[in-house]
């Protein structure tokens, strides 16, 4: 009962949080919004049972990545004449929508065919950080190898984008 | 129970995918992707309860490894087209016309 | 009865291995620093001295033998089979191409000495040997055919070769036009050769397609078709031993390097065509009329070489006249059926040819390239070993006794009276005393007399020993030569018919020993008032007259390639003018620009598509996911 109410109060606010970052005109406003539905993810993470990734989505995403945007946002201090003039803009949501709306309605029809199973009650480990970090360092070691080198590429990466400049003067 | 989680997936995405095909301004895009990750990662979440395993939560903080180094990448690439146009209208960049 | 032999296959290898070698290193060295000239020059003249080696054992192996067990054959390989057409890589050595590879290879190896003086110098030294060496090669594999589609195979080759090398001097206009003329006109008779060959397939080639079994088949053939395939044949034969009409392109064969005039004359490609009738002896003995048509042509065609021999000023040019007119002789022994009198006039000629015309070319050396015959004179004493050479070559020639030529071409005038062809026979003591008159002509314009140009007198020299050697051992060879086939009545016994027997369908008929006296005496008579005529008018410094009349028409060759170009190549090239202005853009190519039009309206029209923006496309990509997604709803319920 109570989980329902959650769920439906995490859900409200993620699908709101999502249109304002669709809707709203200056990016600020949008991310504010996106801060709003990752917040609301995190609650749903929790619901889930996902100990470890509702504290990860807390602190990488709504924490680190989304400060990062902001932090970028504000370091380019855009003005309102800055923005793109997106005067269209309704006429390409409505769009939008109805070019989607057959995709939505598709991937809720496969939704519909699964097995409507009740959530069963888990183990008390479900989701923790010893369970899941004995997954991940067993299983799936490979990847993660990789997905370190990917980190370091984008480091790489991103300190040659953005200094070129500099060391171009 | 967890199909409702799966349609909230469904429409989070949905709504990323619309922010990424209708809006012109480079934030907005970047985060509507962002959003599609997110929307990915519920869904990996929720099949991971259905399945009682835990390999949806190892993909899942994959996802969010892969979206900080997409975030750190765009973000200099957004910096470094600002710096060149001082703008953020997706529509000024039109380098693929032959 | 036949033996089986391998090494009659390395015969022709060895040229043509010294050619792949000499090609690979001239490649490779072409742009660095080139290879000393005596490396090349060793390496050129191996393949073909080794080749003679083997010819002299295949002599003596077969020389062993009973004379009707003179077969030795080599089949290397089974090139193809198709059906009923079985094609070995097969070789094929009996008494005749046993004498034609004697002296191919000789003549050949001396040539290729001489060459290493004559093309010292030369930028392209290496490429001129693999050149030399390839042509060998593809005459030894004409010679040593086992059958018609193995001598194809040689035929093409000394084609290509005659091309390569005739515009080998590449950098003129006129010498790569020489060459094309020589390459297409020789097309046209290998076309000839080809129906030939395929007519005698369709006749009797079902039992086996080589000269042994097609002989013991020869009888299954209708008239007709016997009599059409020897004419067809005889076109492939008009081609490549430049008889009428088809003789055109041997006068122009001239642009080559002499010593390849002197391949192409004496040892290689002219004779071909004689050979290849020679070897088809069977089927033109049973056919008469062909070998009369065969007769007819030749001497006509030496009559009319003879005729334009007489007015022509370049030294080389006579000699290849002289060269057509011999040729024509030899059509008139083989078609005659006196096939061992046509062979052996191959024989000895291949001597005397190439001896004048090397000596021709030590003539142009000395004088840095001079060819007119009416700008030298009085180099006597300047070439003593050059004069005496090239004399003894041009008694051979005009036939005189007791020299090579006048016993090989007696033979076949005899042969022409004693079977009853005297009009063939009357042309040709005509054509004697003509040929003494031209040859003499040359000889006593280039040797004789005062310097008509005194500088280049005074420069001339004697060239290198590793020029004039070659000259004397062929001299030599023109001396006594005709001494290999002496007649009943000179006390001989005709020792080169009697050898090439078992190879040919041939037939001496018995006469009175008056006619064969009086043939005799006719051709001495005919030489004698030739070489008098000559020294009348040439023996004493004679200046160069102005062209008038019968003699203008002469030197410019009865206008014969004039005419040529008016009837055949001006309206094919019409012609072709014609297809490419109004059936190729309007029929052929009116297709494919169709088809380009139509793809470049859609892509004209599809690129309005591309509008360049990232978003834009994300729009595409998600439409396709949309109507993919509407397609998909339709299959789940």
């Amino acid at each position: 009962m109570i989980t329902e109410l959650l769920f439906n109060g995490f859900a409200i606010l993620a699908v709101l949080g999502a249109v304002g970052l669709v809707l709203f005109r200056h990016p600020m406003n949008g991310a504010m919004s996106l801060v709003v539905t990752m917040v609301s993810l995190a609650g749903l993470y929790a619901l889930l049972s996902a100990k470890l990734i509702f504290a990860l989505q807390l602190i990488v995403y709504a924490g680190a990545i989304m400060s990062l945007i902001l932090f970028i946002i504000m370091f380019l201090n855009l003005q309102e004449k800055d923005l793109p003039e997106e005067s269209g803009r309704w006429y390409y949501l409505l769009g939008g929508v109805v070019v989607i709306a057959p995709i939505a309605l598709f991937l809720v029809k496969i939704v519909k065919t699964l097995p409507g199973s009740e959530a069963t009650i888990v183990g008390g480990g479900f989701g923790g950080i010893k369970e899941v970090g004995l997954v991940l360092f067993q299983d799936w070691l490979l990847p993660f190898e990789i997905v370190s080198i990917l980190l370091l590429i984008a480091l790489v990466g991103a300190v040659v984008l953005a200094g070129k400049r500099r060391l171009g003067k | 129970m967890i199909q409702d989680y799966l349609v909230l997936s469904i429409v989070l995405f949905c709504l990323g995918m619309l922010g990424v095909i209708t809006r012109r301004n480079v934030f907005t895009v970047f985060m509507s992707v962002e959003l599609m990750l997110n929307a990915a990662n519920l869904a990996f979440i929720a099949f991971s309860r259905l399945h009682q395993t835990m390999d949806g939560h190892v993909l899942a903080m994959l996802v969010m490894a892969v979206a900080a180094a997409e975030a750190a990448l765009a973000l200099a690439v957004v910096i470094l087209l600002h710096k060149h146009k001082s703008r953020l209208d997706t529509n000024v960049f039109s380098l693929l016309k032959g | 009865m036949e033996h089986s032999v391998t090494y009659l296959g390395y015969i022709p290898l060895m040229p043509l291995l010294g050619a792949l070698v000499l090609g690979l290193l001239h490649l490779f060295t072409c742009r660095g620093k080139a290879l000393p000239e005596l490396l090349y020059g060793a390496l050129a003249c191996i393949g073909p001295l080794l080749s003679f080696i083997f010819a002299l054992v295949v002599f003596f192996h077969l020389k062993g033998l009973p004379a009707e067990e003179r077969f030795l054959v080599h089949n290397a390989f089974t090139w193809f089979a198709v059906g009923d057409l079985h094609v070995d890589m097969g070789f094929l050595a009996d008494p005749l191409s046993s004498l034609m590879l004697l002296f191919v290879t000789l003549i050949g190896s001396l040539i290729h000495i001489y060459s290493v003086g004559y093309m010292a110098g030369d930028e392209n030294f290496g490429k001129f040997f693999a050149y030399l060496n390839l042509f060998l090669g593809s005459m030894l594999i004409l010679v040593l055919a086992s059958g018609p589609v193995v001598m194809f195979v040689g035929w093409e080759g000394v084609g290509l070769c005659s091309y390569l090398l005739i515009s080998y001097y590449c950098k003129e206009t006129e010498n790569v036009i020489a060459g094309n003329k020589a390459f297409i006109v020789n097309r046209i008779g290998d076309l000839g050769f080809v129906l030939g060959m395929s007519l005698l397939f369709w006749a009797i080639g079902a039992g086996g397609f080589d000269y042994l079994s097609l002989k013991a088949n020869v009888d299954k053939i209708a008239p007709a078709t016997g009599i059409a395939i020897c004419l067809l044949l005889f076109v492939g034969a008009c081609g490549k031993s430049a008889q009428i009409p088809l003789y055109v392109w041997l006068p122009d064969a001239m642009a080559g390097p002499t010593p390849v005039s002197a391949l192409i004359h004496a040892a290689t490609m002219v004779t071909a065509g004689v050979y290849m009738v020679a070897r088809f002896s069977f089927l033109y003995a049973s056919h008469a009329t062909a070998g009369t048509v065969v007769a007819w042509v030749g001497i006509l065609t030496a009559l009319l070489a003879a005729i334009f021999g007489m007015f022509q000023k370049d030294i080389k040019k006579i000699l290849a006249y002289s060269t057509v007119s011999q040729l024509g002789y030899m059509f008139a022994g083989v078609g005659i059926a006196a096939y061992s009198a046509g062979i052996f006039h191959v024989f000895t000629h291949a001597f005397f040819k190439a001896l004048l015309f090397l000596g021709a070319g030590s003539v142009i050396y000395a004088l840095h390239h001079q060819q007119d015959i009416w700008k030298m004179g009085g180099l006597k004493s300047k070439l003593p070993k050059t004069y005496l050479t090239m004399m003894i070559g041009a008694f051979a020639l005009a036939g005189c006794p007791p020299f090579s030529g006048f016993f090989s071409k007696d033979e076949i005038l005899f042969s022409a009276l004693a079977t009853g062809h005297t009009g063939i026979w009357l042309v040709g003591v005509l054509v004697a005393g003509m040929t003494a008159y031209y040859t003499f002509r040359m000889i006593f314009l280039v040797f004789h007399g005062e310097p008509r140009d005194a500088e280049a007198h005074a420069h001339a020299h004697e060239p290198p020993a590793v020029m004039t050697v070659p000259l004397q051992i062929l001299a030599f060879g023109a001396l006594f030569a005709g001494f290999l086939n002496l007649p009943g009545i000179f006390g001989g016994s005709l020792k080169v018919s009697q050898w090439l027997a078992p190879s040919l369908v041939d037939h001496h008929p018995h006469v009175s020993v008056w006619l064969e006296l009086l043939a005799i005496l006719t051709s001495i008579a005919a030489f004698a008032i030739g070489i008098t005529l000559a020294h009348r008018k040439f023996g004493q410094g004679a200046q160069e007259p102005e062209f008038t009349g019968f003699a203008k028409f002469g030197y410019h060759k009865f206008y014969v390639d004039e005419l040529y170009n008016a009837v055949f190549v001006q309206p094919y090239k019409a012609f072709g003018g014609l297809i490419s202005r109004f059936f190729e853009p309007y029929v052929t190519d009116c297709h494919v620009r169709l088809s380009t039009w139509l793809y470049r309206k859609a892509g004209m029209a599809f690129k309005a598509l591309q509008v360049g923006y990232v978003r834009v496309y994300a729009i595409y990509m998600v439409i396709g996911l949309s109507l993919m997604s509407l397609f998909l709803s339709q299959t789940i319920h």
